[in-house]
């Protein structure tokens, strides 16, 4: 226990108005999935006109506990109060009925509906005219100031949009309560500015708002508190956000002290890699609108960032090279391997010529869940020509296994768990050594530590570094501009299909490069 | 070390948790168990070999059937045609015997009919990209259109001399019936490629996440092709058994009977998921074991056809129900995926 911990109920000093009723409280909350706890004893409240920030690692039960509020599950024990009053909520109905809403990414959309139509989704009279219907969505929307047209389809338009749809429809249901889950993914800093501004507005109006976001600036920015679970349990209750540091977050969210090694930005310590070989080429590729005219090369022993938006093409180069496309998208440009020309129909052919792409989204297309930790590897090792074998050999499953699990420090509790069962920085380790162990000479890593917890994101660069150190050409795509900074030896910058900037890896800046992505 | 997030067990879990350690596979063949003892003390003339025999002789077709159906449900895909991929190249073959084809180069006909319809499934689903569920049901048609204007009949009778070709089918071997032999070697051999060599593991990989595999580098194309011809091939296997055990090819059973359910069923119910990827060549073989047992209970205590489909169809219902209740997937790989 430390000094934050205190209960504190620093809500009351801040609001003039004297001693108020939390809208919302949670006392000893706790849900256990297949026996073990997501969230234990979680005592959380949420007054009127405050934003209140949860932070904690994957898995640390934000989520969970953000899903038994918006009655997307229940709790196992506890009690849950809204207005003081005992509930129990059955599904996210109920909890919409009491004012409680939960604004998703972007999944909660019905895709081919218009906006107005998305809006009023659930509360449909049983004739609607839709003339009155968009009157009364552009009424809304124009009223919390939104640039929306109510009769587009919402599939046709971007993130920010969208999200400003699910915030109207949260309105539009009379919510008290919302909870944003990683609001600002995939938004531009330009949208977060306004989103921000969004957020206040929805503060001054009395609303109640929970804010989930892994970007710890952003907790510390809008909140008023902020709450840190830690393995499901509270470890900071309800802190004046005031008192806070991004320093002291992470230390309670990891529960030891890692800013030392977390982002090295002192970059005398870090050895510099004299490029040697040109071993990738890419010559005016272009497909469709997100790739246009993109060039650039790799060289063997050093580390390349790529940086940019999402949508800048920065994922699709990487499949364009790694045969994961169809090539008859691909519109033109050249890829030389060493100077041969290269167009790979499917990525066993890029794998056989050394090359490894490591995907962004591992539950997606990473790992095979059913599998267990061992066999991930093996499979990988198998589906290349070197590593072919016609029959399966547990002895050399068992030593590649080992060697990997060794090497990458996979923490798990046996060597036969299923990959599910791991943390998220454990399958993400997992997924890098299936690439790994079919020994390429050029890797590619797309996003490595996304939804990686924070204690594990310096091992994985410190292995990325090791990978250049050893002679092997690296590319790292990211989005958080740290983690660029922190391992590249050279940075590209992409926007819009291109690549618009080239850095130096000691002398790049945060701002230089987020100039360069979005100017 | 503090990134370790893994789960740590909770301290006293009910017992009825430890069931859910158990796979359906394991249930199933708990049910199976406990079904026999009771049948057993409760049935006359139920527990003596002649029985038993009879009731794994009569579950044979329905296994080596199933054997094809699982590999290729692992690999998340369906064959609907394999019903007719045995009826319909044997029914062929055995007019061209009728026509003075000997026994051997009969089998061979068949076989080579079978193998070429499903390397065009094969084709039409790894290259033209079409479903899998469509492709099959429209190959189902073609082939027994074609082979009703090869083979006019319903049904073709076998030459009742040619020993070599109905063996495996009728005859014994040690006291054992063929087909169970047959059955069993089938199983064998489906085992020992699903569990001992690489292709198996990529078709399990491929079932799990045909994604993930492709970037892992599997070439998932030439695998699916031989995924259906191996279903052709067991389909041909199934086609030899039945001609041995009734003398002819029914080739009409591809439109008018329900055994291609009955096949689906038996997959299903031992845990081979149509998520693909999960279950193995027990789960067919705890599958049939457990519709064997019950229709051969049924026949003893002469119950009525009608009511034998109705209590199929609830027994898979009950296996389907009781795996979500014993293995919560949703909200728990909600929560593994966070």
């Amino acid at each position: 226990m430390n000094e934050m911990t205190v209960l504190d109920r620093p809500a009351e000093e801040a609001t003039p108005q004297g001693v108020r009723e939390p809208v919302l409280s949670v006392a000893k909350g706790s849900k256990i999935y297949g026996g073990v706890h997501a969230i234990e004893d979680v005592d959380f409240d949420l007054y009127p006109g405050e934003v209140h920030a949860l932070v904690g690692e994957n898995g640390a039960g934000k989520s969970t506990l953000c899903k038994a509020i918006a009655g997307a599950i229940q709790l196992t024990s506890g009690t849950y109060c809204v207005d003081g009053k005992p509930v129990d909520f059955y599904s996210p109905r109920d909890a919409l009925a009491a004012g409680i809403c939960m604004v998703y990414q972007e999944t909660s959309l019905v895709p081919t509906m218009t906006a107005a139509q998305n809006i009023e989704l659930g509360n449909e009279k049983l004739l609607t005219r839709f003339r009155t219907l968009n009157i009364q969505a552009q009424q809304l929307l124009q009223s919390l100031n939104f640039h929306v047209d109510p009769a587009i389809p919402v599939a046709l338009l971007g993130t920010a949009k969208r999200q400003m749809v699910e915030i109207a429809r949260a309105i539009y249901n009379k919510a008290r309560i919302i909870i944003f889950d990683e609001p600002t993914a995939s938004l531009t800093p330009e949208e977060i500015v306004h989103f921000f501004n969004l957020v206040r507005d929805l503060r001054a109006r009395g609303v109640a708002v929970i804010y989930i976001s892994h970007a710890l600036e952003e907790s510390l920015k809008i909140s008023d508190r902020i709450t840190v679970l830690r393995d499901g349990k509270v470890v900071v209750d309800a802190a004046k956000t005031s008192d806070m540091t991004r320093e002291k977050l992470v230390r309670y969210m990891v529960g030891r002290d890692i800013t030392q090694t977390h982002y090295a930005t002192n970059r005398d310590g870090k050895t510099r890699h004299k490029a040697t070989e040109k071993v990738l080429t890419v010559e005016n590729v272009t497909m469709g609108a997100v790739v246009k005219n993109m060039s650039f090369s790799v060289y063997a022993g050093e580390v390349v960032g790529v940086a940019g938006l999402i949508g800048s093409g920065r994922t699709e180069i990487a499949k364009i090279i790694y045969g994961a496309l169809k090539r008859n998208l691909i519109n033109g440009g050249m890829i030389y391997l060493r100077g041969r020309p290269i167009r790979y129909r499917v990525p066993k052919q890029a794998i056989n010529d050394g090359i490894c792409y490591i995907t962004e989204d591992r539950k997606l297309n990473g790992y095979f869940e059913t599998m267990r930790i061992d066999d991930n590897v093996y499979v990988s090792k198998l589906a290349t020509k070197a590593g072919w074998s016609f029959l399966l050999s547990p002895f050399k499953r068992g030593k590649l296994a080992n060697y990997w699990v060794e090497r990458l420090k996979i923490a798990a509790l046996q060597r036969k768990a299923r990959i599910v069962e791991l943390s998220g920085g454990n399958q993400q380790k997992v997924v890098i050594a299936k690439s790994l162990a079919q020994d390429p000479s050029i890797v590619i890593f797309d996003e490595p530590t996304r939804g990686v917890d924070v204690g594990t994101i310096p091992e994985i660069h410190a292995q990325i570094r090791r990978l250049a150190d050893e002679g092997k050409a690296v590319v790292v795509i990211s989005s958080y501009l740290p983690e660029i900074l922190a391992v590249s030896d050279r940075i590209l910058v992409a926007r819009l299909g291109r690549i618009v900037a080239e850095f130096d890896g000691a002398t790049a800046t945060e701002d230089k490069i987020m100039y360069a992505a979005i100017h | 070390m503090a990134s370790v997030t893994t789960a740590t067990p909770a301290k006293a879990a009910p017992w009825w948790r430890n069931l859910s350690r158990l796979s359906q596979e394991q249930v199933v063949a708990a049910i199976v168990i406990v079904l026999l003892i009771v049948f057993a003390v409760t049935l006359p003339g139920f527990a003596t070999t002649r029985n038993i025999l009879g009731l794994i002789r009569s579950i044979s077709i329905l296994g080596i059937l199933g054997l094809g159906m699982g590999l290729i449900v692992i690999s998340r895909s369906i064959d609907l045609s394999e019903i007719a991929l045995m009826a319909c190249p044997w029914g062929v073959a055995l007019i061209a015997n009728q026509h003075g084809l000997p026994p051997f180069w009969t089998a061979v006909l068949a076989l080579a009919i079978a193998v070429a319809v499903g390397c065009v499934n094969g084709v039409m689903v790894a290259f033209v990209e079409a479903p899998a569920l469509f492709v099959t049901i429209a190959t189902t048609l073609v082939v027994y259109g074609a082979a009703y204007w090869v083979a006019p009949v319903y049904v073709v009778y076998a030459p009742q001399d040619a020993a070599a070709l109905l063996f495996a089918g009728r005859g014994t071997l040690f006291g054992v019936p063929m087909p169970i032999i047959v059955f069993a070697a089938a199983a064998l051999v489906m085992h020992g490629f699903l569990s001992r060599i690489s292709i198996g593991r990529f078709i399990y990989a491929q079932g799990d996440n045909p994604d993930a595999a492709r970037l892992s580098g599997v070439a998932l194309r030439p695998l699916t092709l031989l995924e259906h011809v191996l279903v052709a091939v067991f389909a041909w296997l199934a086609g030899l058994v039945w001609i041995g055990q009734t003398g002819n090819m029914q080739t009409n059973i591809v439109i008018i009977g329900t055994q291609i359910f009955d096949v689906i069923l038996v997959v299903v119910l031992g845990g081979i998921s149509l998520v693909g990827g999960r279950g193995g060549v027990f789960s067919v073989v705890v599958g049939c074991a457990l519709i064997g047992t019950l229709l051969n209970a049924f026949t003893i205590m002469d119950v009525n056809t009608e009511v034998q489909n109705i209590i199929r169809g609830v027994v898979l219902l009950v296996a389907i129900i009781v795996d979500n209740w014993l293995h919560p997937r949703d909200e728990e790989t909600a929560r593994q995926g966070e």
